[in-house]
């Protein structure tokens, strides 16, 4: 087409618009309708976006967002929302160019018809009575076509009518569209594409909600993409001649009545007749059927020609005109002029604009609207000026070439002016999506952002919610993306959809912001973004991502108040509940709450134990109420070990495993743990609640899976053969219990609980046995409980991935039958006094239908207990009194006979002792058979440290069958004793200076003075304690106890709160056994007994406890110097030294040695309970070397810290030790009378007595010379002189005994001592240098009398 | 006074968010997780200039209808934010600057904490007062 200069421009993509002449009353165009916005409405919610649409994804930063980057949603609302615009007066854009006046050629006259549609619309835009469809130009183009129907009318007349109206209307302004060639009938099998279908669906959704303002509409579309032009193009259509466009009376034609009933609506109705419903009901199906392919073209040849031959010439001419005209009036200087809107300049200005935009002429239609725009802002037309400033914006940017930039300041004052000055949101908004589109296609997608966020308002959440969502995309499609602002501003568009009742809309917006606060500790936003997701997703019907987000505000370690988690927890226990109503609970869904701490589960092996039943009370062993401890599970691993051993004879088995009767997470689970048939496992499940409110858990009970050893794994099968009980117990974690019927795999796998919300006010409700309201909230499901092992750490590889071992804690095998024993005790004290003896029972049962055998035990403190030995219980009759007392000792009544009567027997150690620590427990017949029990004593020491003390003992049993699985099984006892003080003991030895001959026939050499200091060191007032030395005995294998010398006869030992009391009793060795180089040690024991019972010291209680006490002490003393040898032996310089004394001092030791153990039997008297009670109790003392004290306390060690580099002190001769070699007395008269007168000098004989202590040969020297320099030798008148032979030199065979008569003088009467003579001792074949000189006895006075 | 504040750490996760009791906290923590987008953009936008001479104050990060947002961050990418009443016309750039500074101390004071794990949320009385301090007093 040519511009208004002749200058040819190229129209491209012309489309022309055709719609139905609707007149109706004109609206206000300030805001949509309701009806309108109900359209756009349906239009965004029947566009959804596809599933498995590929999406595309962002990364931005370390961001991964996945969303769909087309918004089909947000085209159709706009371009609906354009579509719906009404025609405005302030612009030409959608009013009408032309008309098509359309008549069927059936008409009886279609020329007169022709003749009264051409009135009807001259009438329609003149006469004033219609406002709304508005037409462009006054002399509006009028196009007449004559339908044809080609299966009904007479083709030739339609011919001859057609020759008519182009003499009348000239061949340029009218046409013959001759169409329906096929008949319907014929329309058969042949697929001929619809071609009403694309447009139909859209204008169904318009008919369906028409009111009287649809249609008319000239849509002007501005895509960044394509640029495409919709020319408005008007058509009358008067009902029956709408045919052509107006798809419902396509049908009425097809159909027989249609077409008649149609045509006679022609006068009366102008609209409303093509709009019967019954045709509506019917167009559903098929439009155009009857239409042929030519028919096809000749409609778009029909169209072709109206454009070409009608609609731009007459554009072409108006725009020439209008063109005349505005440089007309600008010649005219606008002198008269008045604000008639239709016909002011600017107004004509616009006119031709919009004119030249339709055509795509934009630079003019640019220039024009700039024009326009100038003169409407200074008349002050804001609606005018702002619409001109829109379009003259538009077309500056869809001019080719762009000559000029964008002027987006334009856009904006238009905006504001639209929404400000003028309050029309629909046109405001219509300017904002056409900016927001360009400044897209400019990349300026903050700016479009902002234009788009400002647009959205309260008025209309569809509109806020689209435009939001699309600021949202403008966010990520920034050059730097604002993932953020994209996530945000999509929750507030979804926020808006969900009020606009888009919640399918509202529920991909949520998702898509979710993707940026997903794991990033937003816990906050995230839990409200969870929570909308899981509504809206429940009201969509997908309850199963309902349920899933609504576990994430759950699981995730929420900062919610304890209310809104409540709320959270019964919208998700709702949620569920409904989605997983399945009446079968095989596939039961799991929960998430409440965590399940897997790694804590513990599995405790075995029935729950009785403590006590009446007075027995039951062992310990291991229950689930203990924590583990790892060095009690090492000290009770090491006393399996020595069990085992023993049993096994001290071999330990290469595969042996100690036995776990309690799994947690820090033993050993690497192995399948051993179950036994018919003996429950019990589970504890440890659950944690991370909420703020209290969940109700019921129903528990364990999800396990069996598989048989005899029958193939088929589980559903042994389900029900097998009965599994489970039970439930509440606590901190929750036991459950298994008890496996026959032998095979057993797995346990999850727990199955109801889970409900728990507030204290239910829960009450629930007790009442209101169970209703209960029920609602209550859901059952499952979890899984999968243990990871530990993490591996041993390989390289383990330490550069993460890798964990296996725990096979829940993956038990069931055993054939094992025994199973149960230990009860009697009368067991709690509280003892140290080396007090107690008398308990013990009661071992079989409770299973195995006998058992093998019974041993083992205990951290072997010396606390002990049941006695057969072979040493002697057979006496027992005292009257110890059965009274029910003592625990057997005693023979005797009466008390000091002095010389001491009882003494023989006995060997290995009637007490047991080559290790293990005891073999005497039960009748080594088994014990099914249902069987048996009770034994069990004598009780009480610990020789006060304090409290926790004594271990392992019971061992096996079954008598052989073959099983498991070999053994142990039983653990735990006892607590609290010891007080009692007595302290302590004793030393020395040796007797009693000349030989007042030991009564004894050899001499052999007398050793013990003697034993009892202090009452009982520290407790209440009780008022009185102990009682009963008797004392003493052990050894060389030395015994002779005699007592003090306390005297009859004297009672009687030691109230802290009183002492010295004994002195006198010892000698052993005679000489013939045995003793037999492996048999005997002990010799002797009793001395101070009141009128004598207890029988080497017999049970006392003689196992004296051995007991010796094995302990011993094997201390072997730990304690061999840690001393160890540092010492490095320095090698000492060892030529060591070596050459090594044989002295062995002997000296030897000769000091005295190796006899003090056995003190106490009674105590104590008031308890206003009842008396006699506590029995013995202490030991074992004396090693005379002259050492000894005590029954053994001090409490003070390991004082030593450098270990220190050199061990130059070995000295005992010089101390090597003195007492030999032990010297001297026999003489005490007092001597001797005349002086007669006779000046006194000769007295006196014996010197030289015992040779050692077992060694020892050279004696004795010197009876005075000392020459002694200070005593000065008063040489107060001394005497020893005559005859002054000095010997003897050799003393091993503990020979050696008269030496010697003379001494005296020359006056006095006094003096005797006790001179000095006597060097050396063992024999050693060096001059290990002389020394023997300690002197205390002075031998003598008395020399004148007579 | 600021009616919140927040500390947001280097990986754009919450160590303190802080808001006035009587408003949506959620709120608020949206706002804050928004303004995170303009740190960034002031961030990369500096950073290129100025390389380690960058002011620690970003100033204004953007204006909303009710509120205002400040922002800071520390050399070692902590950020902060003060969300200010849009009504609250009194304060002025120099005093939410001092407030920055406030916070940035107190804060260094909490990270000195040989007991804290950085990285884990701020528990601290200390910093807890001085942000007390800072946030409109309500009631």
């Amino acid at each position: 087409m040519r511009d208004p200069n002749n200058q040819v421009q190229v129209v491209k993509n012309l489309r022309i618009f055709v719609n139905n002449v609707v007149t109706s009353p004109n609206r206000p165009p300030t805001a949509l309708s309701h009806a309108q916005s109900k359209i756009l409405n349906e239009v965004v919610l029947s566009c959804q976006p596809q599933e498995g649409v590929v999406n595309n994804v962002v990364t931005a930063g370390d961001y991964d967002l996945n969303f769909s980057a087309t918004t089909p949603w947000f085209e159709t609302y706009r371009e609906n929302f354009l579509q719906s615009m009404p025609a405005s007066d302030h612009e030409f854009l959608n009013h009408y160019l032309a008309c098509l006046l359309v008549v069927s050629s059936t008409e009886a006259v279609p020329v007169e018809q022709f003749l009264k549609l051409s009135q009807e619309q001259h009438r329609i835009q003149h006469s004033g009575e219609y406002t709304n469809p508005k037409w462009f130009i006054p002399n509006t183009l009028k196009y007449y076509v004559l339908l044809h129907d080609m299966s009904e009318g007479d083709e030739q007349r339609a011919d001859a009518v057609y020759e008519d109206m182009k003499q009348r209307y000239g061949s340029q302004g009218c046409y013959l569209l001759k169409m329906n060639t096929r008949s319907f009938s014929a329309e058969g099998d042949e697929q001929i594409p619809d071609p009403w279908s694309q447009y139909l669906q859209r204008n169904i959704l318009h008919t369906q909600v028409r009111t009287a303002d649809t249609l008319g509409d000239v849509t002007h579309t501005v895509n960044s993409s394509a640029v495409e032009n919709n020319i408005s193009a008007a058509e009358v259509d008067n009902g029956v001649s709408g045919s052509l466009e107006s798809h419902p009376l396509q049908l009425d034609i097809t159909s027989s009545s249609g077409s008649l009933h149609t045509l006679g609506a022609v006068k009366t109705e102008l609209k409303k007749g093509a709009r019967d419903p019954e045709s509506l009901a019917g167009g559903a199906g098929s439009h155009g059927a009857c239409l042929t392919l030519n028919d096809h073209d000749h409609i778009r040849q029909f169209i072709q020609e109206f454009t070409f031959r009608g609609l731009l010439p007459h554009i072409e001419k108006n725009i020439r005109q209008l063109n005349d005209q505005v440089v007309h009036d600008s010649n005219l200087e606008m002198a008269v002029y008045t604000m008639n809107s239709k016909h002011s300049p600017e107004l004509q200005i616009r006119k031709m604009a919009d004119l030249c935009f339709l055509v795509q002429h934009y630079e003019l239609a640019y220039s024009c609207y700039h024009t326009a725009k100038k003169d409407f802002l200074s008349d002050q037309a804001m609606l005018y000026a702002a619409g001109a400033l829109e379009m003259a914006a538009v077309s500056a940017f869809l001019q080719a070439g762009a000559p000029r930039p964008y002027p987006a300041h334009y856009m904006d004052t238009a905006i504001q002016t639209y929404r400000d000055v003028c309050k029309n949101m629909v046109l405001a908004e219509r300017c904002v999506l056409l900016n927001a589109e360009i400044l897209k296609s400019q990349g300026k997608y903050s700016d479009a952002a902002t234009l788009l966020i400002k647009m959205t308002s309260e008025d209309s959440d569809l509109r806020s919610a689209l435009l939001l969502e699309q600021a949202a995309h403008c966010f990520i499609n920034m050059r730097n993306p604002m993932v953020r602002k994209f996530a945000f501003h999509m929750i507030l568009a979804g926020h808006r959809f969900s009020k606009a009742g888009q919640r399918r809309h509202a529920l991909r917006c949520y998702c898509q912001a979710m993707q940026v606060y997903k794991e990033r500790s937003w816990s906050l936003a995230e839990d409200h973004i969870n929570f909308t997701i899981g509504r809206q997703s429940f009201t969509l019907r997908q309850p199963e991502k309902a349920v899933i987000a609504f576990r994430q505000i759950l699981t995730n370690d929420s900062r919610q108040t304890a209310t809104q988690q409540s709320a959270f927890l019964r919208e998700y226990l709702y949620v569920y509940k409904v989605t997983t109503f399945t009446p079968d609970g095989l596939s039961l869904p799991q929960l998430p709450l409440p965590c399940i701490h897997c790694s804590a589960t513990r599995v405790y092996f075995g029935h729950e134990r009785r403590l006590a039943e009446g007075e027995k009370q039951a062992a310990t062993h291991v229950s689930l109420d203990q924590e583990y401890d790892q060095d009690s599970a090492d000290m009770w691993c090491h006393l399996e070990e020595q069990l085992v051993a023993a049993a096994n004879r001290g071999i330990v088995p290469v595969n042996f495993q100690p036995t776990q009767c309690c799994l947690n997470s820090q033993t050993d689970n690497q192995r399948h743990p051993l179950a036994v048939v018919e003996e429950p496992i019990i589970v504890e499940v440890t659950f944690r609640n991370p909420l703020k409110v209290s969940l109700a858990l019921s129903n528990l009970s364990l999800l396990w899976r069996f598989t048989a050893d005899d029958a193939p794994p088929s589980k559903e099968k042994m389900t029900n053969e097998l009965a599994i009980t489970n039970e439930e117990i509440l606590a901190l974690g929750a036991r459950l219990r298994l008890l496996p019927h026959r032998t095979g795999q057993l797995n346990v796998v999850g727990v199955v609980y109801n889970l409900a919300a728990s507030s204290s006010g239910e829960m009450a409700a629930n007790t009442e046995g209101n169970a209703h309201t209960f029920d609602v909230m209550v859901v059952h499901g499952k979890q899984d409980l999968m243990i990871q092992g530990p993490r591996l750490n041993q390989t390289k590889e383990d330490k550069m991935t993460v890798r964990h071992g296996h725990d096979q804690r829940l993956n038990f095998i069931v055993t054939s039958p094992m025994p199973l024993m149960e230990i009860f005790f009697l009368q067991f004290p709690t509280a003892l006094l140290c080396g007090e003896i107690r008398k308990a029972y013990v009661e071992f049962c079989n409770v299973s239908s195995v006998a058992l055998c093998g019974l041993r035990v083992v205990s951290t403190h072997p010396d606390f207990f002990s049941f006695g030995s057969q072979a040493t219980t002697p057979l006496t009759p027992v005292s009257p009194t110890s059965a009274e007392n029910n003592s625990a000792y057997k005693t023979l009544a005797t009466p008390p006979q000091s002095g010389s009567a001491a009882f003494e027997m023989l006995v060997s150690a290995e009637d007490f002792s047991q080559p290790s620590g293990v005891i073999d427990i005497p039960i009748d017949g080594s088994t014990l058979q099914p249902g069987e029990s048996t009770q034994l004593p069990l004598w009780l020491r009480g610990p020789d440290q006060e304090g409290v003390h926790e004594i271990n003992f392992l019971f061992y049993y096996e079954s008598t069958g052989k073959g099983n699985k498991i070999s053994h099984r142990v039983l653990r006892h735990t006892v607590f004793i609290c010891a007080s003080r009692s007595l302290s003991v302590q004793a030393s030895a020395c040796r007797s200076c009693v000349p030989p001959h007042h030991s009564l026939g004894d050899k001499g050499g052999g007398g050793t003075l013990i003697f034993i200091d009892v202090e009452n060191i009982n520290m407790s007032e209440a009780g008022m304690r009185e102990f009682h030395i009963v008797q004392v005995s003493s052990s050894s294998q060389h030395w015994r106890l002779h005699k007592c010398i003090n306390p005297a006869k009859d004297k009672d030992c009687k030691l109230t709160s802290r009183e002492r009391a010295k004994l002195c009793f006198r010892a000698t060795r052993c005679k000489p056994q013939k045995a003793t180089s037999d492996a048999i040690k005997k002990y010799t024991f002797t009793d001395l007994n101070l009141g009128n019972e004598r207890i029988i010291s080497s017999s049970t209680p006392c003689g196992d406890f004296f051995f007991r006490g010796c094995q302990t002490s011993e094997s201390q003393r072997l730990d304690a110097p061999s840690s001393r040898t160890s540092c010492s032996s490095k320095s090698q310089s000492c060892v030529s030294t060591e070596d050459r004394s090594s044989d002295i001092t062995n002997i000296v030791r030897k000769c000091n040695e005295l190796d006899l153990n003090i056995i003190v039997i106490w009674k105590a008297y104590v008031v308890e309970d206003n009842k008396q009670l006699i506590l029995e109790g013995q202490l030991h003392v074992a004396l090693q070397t005379i002259g050492k004290e000894a005590s029954s306390l053994t001090p409490r060690e003070m390991v004082l810290l030593k450098f270990k580099s220190q050199l061990p002190p130059p070995v000295i001769l005992p010089s101390a030790e090597l003195s007492q070699l030999v032990k010297t007395s001297l026999h003489y008269p005490e007092t001597y009378t001797h005349p002086f007168v007669q006779d000046s000098l006194c000769v007295v004989p006196v014996t010197l007595t030289l015992s040779n202590c050692s077992l060694a040969q020892v050279d004696v020297i004795i010197d009876l010379r005075h000392k020459g320099t002694s200070p005593e030798t000065l008063e040489v008148h107060s001394s005497f002189t020893w005559v005859g032979q002054t000095q010997y030199k003897l050799q003393l065979k091993p503990q020979e005994v050696l008269c030496l008569t010697l003379q001494a003088c005296f020359l006056q009467a006095g006094v003096y001592n005797l006790n001179t003579p000095r006597v060097f001792a050396k063992p024999a074949e050693q060096g001059a240098m290990c002389e020394t000189s023997q300690q002197t006895a205390s002075p031998s006075l003598i008395f020399i009398n004148n007579a | 006074m600021a009616v919140c504040i927040a500390v947001i750490a280097k990986e754009n996760y919450p160590l303190y968010i802080r808001s006035v009791p009587t408003q949506n906290e959620l709120k608020f923590h949206y706002t804050v997780h928004t303004s995170l987008d303009v740190v960034e953009e002031k961030i990369s936008a500096v950073g290129k200039s100025l390389g380690d001479q960058r002011e620690l104050y970003l100033g204004l990060l953007y204006p909303t209808e009710d509120y205002k947002v400040y922002g800071y961050v520390t050399n070692s990418k902590v950020k902060f934010v003060i969300v200010v009443d849009s009504s609250n016309t009194s304060l002025r750039d120099n005093e939410i600057r001092s407030m920055f500074r406030k916070l940035h101390n107190s804060f260094t004071d909490v990270m000195c904490n040989p007991f804290h794990n950085p990285g884990d949320q701020i528990q601290s009385k200390a910093f807890d007062g001085i942000v007390s301090g800072m946030m409109v007093q309500t009631g």
